[in-house]
């Protein structure tokens, strides 16, 4: 239970901090200036395109009340390039969008029909999330066996970082803690719990 | 009467605080969201950001009695509905961690409030306070009446800054910088290995030992992630 509670909590808060990576709004049929607390959001006025959080967007397309317009980045040509660039570097690559994940996600599964190609689109996204997570794993892999002390991962995603977060921090302070314990009179501290 | 009546002309908040610069409604979440990162993500508790908080209770406080006038239009009053469920989510989840914080390092943090300077910004709100010293007699009592009385008299105290393990520091954490950092200090992991500097750029994204980047976490120069 709890580890499914801690997913969810996840997910959550990746949706809100998706929040900033605006989606622009077509065809809106309802009018309104309202303002909301990040900021003035609107005027709403039908037929002109206009920048929303994420979590708007979302809830004014299922209510049938807009269309949405897919970012620059969610474009097969821009993508196939990007996987290709992916797949010949060893390091991460500079990524579409920092929430490239979570938006194809969001955007696929609730406005598919406002997105051109959309299971090419897809795939592509998800070929480019598999290589990543290949990097990753090993680059977590050789940071536990070399027993780094920091490591510095400039391209990498929330979302990527917390695939291994709970087992990469684990295993380090699980190490530490052994290493700790051949010195005599060390403190013993109490960890994090994910 | 709008919603648009309640915000000043340019939707500003003025704190509290008169040293404080005036702070937009945006301004205000996205420090508030700071904070429950840095607090998540963090072995240790960090100081109390009462005025955030206070401040964004104020404002949902607000938002709802705005709701509650607007009855017309389902899709303003929803969309409202919705950011306030947003931020109070995150205020919630920022008060939790704390709490969670608190119950498990009861002795330590209590002994840090109390020993504590003058002009140092607190660790613990009032209220937080409060509750800390209730959960640290609530304990007291309840380890005697479970067993300490029952035990020979010269056993029967216990001394809970040595019994309750204190948090981590030596803990990894994942951070990007905020503000340039320069010669941070990397400490070996193994008996072979030699320290060494990192300069830490802002925007990157780093690994690291929580211990050496604590006092970047409080001054704000990094953001736990």
């Amino acid at each position: 239970m709890q580890g499914i509670l801690s997913i969810d909590m996840k997910k959550r808060r990746h949706d809100r901090l998706a929040f900033y990576a605006s989606v622009k709004n077509f065809r809106t049929t309802i009018s309104l200036k309202s303002y909301i607390h990040q900021g003035d959001l609107g005027p709403f006025n039908p037929g002109l395109p206009v920048d929303v959080p994420v979590w708007l967007a979302l809830n004014l397309k299922q209510r049938q009340k807009c269309r949405i317009v897919p970012p620059e980045w969610m474009d097969v040509e821009k993508l196939e390039e990007m996987r290709e660039l992916e797949r010949k570097e060893d390091t991460f690559t500079p990524v579409p969008s920092p929430y490239y994940m979570e938006l194809t996600k969001l955007l696929l599964n609730h406005a598919s029909d406002n997105i051109p190609k959309a299971d090419e689109i897809r795939t592509l996204v998800k070929d480019i999330w598999d290589t990543r997570i290949a990097k990753l794993r090993l680059s977590a892999d050789s940071f536990i066996s070399q027993q780094e002390a920091h490591a510095k991962l400039d391209n990498l995603t929330l979302m990527e970082i917390n695939t291994i977060r709970s087992l990469l921090l684990d295993s380090l302070n699980c190490m530490f803690k052994l290493r700790s314990n051949l010195q005599p009179g060390s403190s013993k501290g109490q960890f994090m719990d994910y | 009467k709008t919603m648009s009546d309640v915000l000043s002309d340019d939707g500003s908040i003025n704190q509290d605080d008169s040293q404080e610069d005036v702070m937009t409604p945006a301004e205000l979440i996205a420090k508030l969201e700071e904070a429950w990162l840095n607090e998540k993500f963090s072995p240790e508790l960090l100081e109390s950001k009462s005025e955030v908080v206070e401040c964004v209770m104020e404002q949902l406080t607000h938002m709802e009695s705005n709701l509650q006038r607007v009855k017309k239009g389902d899709a303003k009053a929803s969309v409202h509905r919705m950011e306030i469920d947003r931020i109070r989510f995150v205020l919630s989840s920022y008060l939790r961690s704390r709490l969670q914080k608190i119950e498990k390092f009861f002795p330590h943090v209590l002994e840090k409030e109390k020993s504590r300077g003058e002009g140092d910004p607190s660790l613990l709100s009032p209220e937080e306070f409060a509750f800390a010293k209730e959960y640290y007699a609530n304990t007291e009592t309840y380890l005697k009446a479970v067993a300490l009385k029952r035990m020979p008299p010269n056993l029967q105290t216990v001394d809970l800054l040595k019994a309750v393990p204190e948090p981590c520091l030596d803990s990894f954490v994942f951070l990007r910088v905020k503000e340039r950092q320069e010669n941070i200090l990397v400490e070996p992991e193994t008996d072979d290995q030699r320290e060494y500097v990192v300069d830490l750029e802002e925007g990157s994204q780093h690994l690291i030992r929580y211990r050496t980047v604590a006092p970047l976490v409080s001054s704000g120069a990094v953001q736990l992630i």
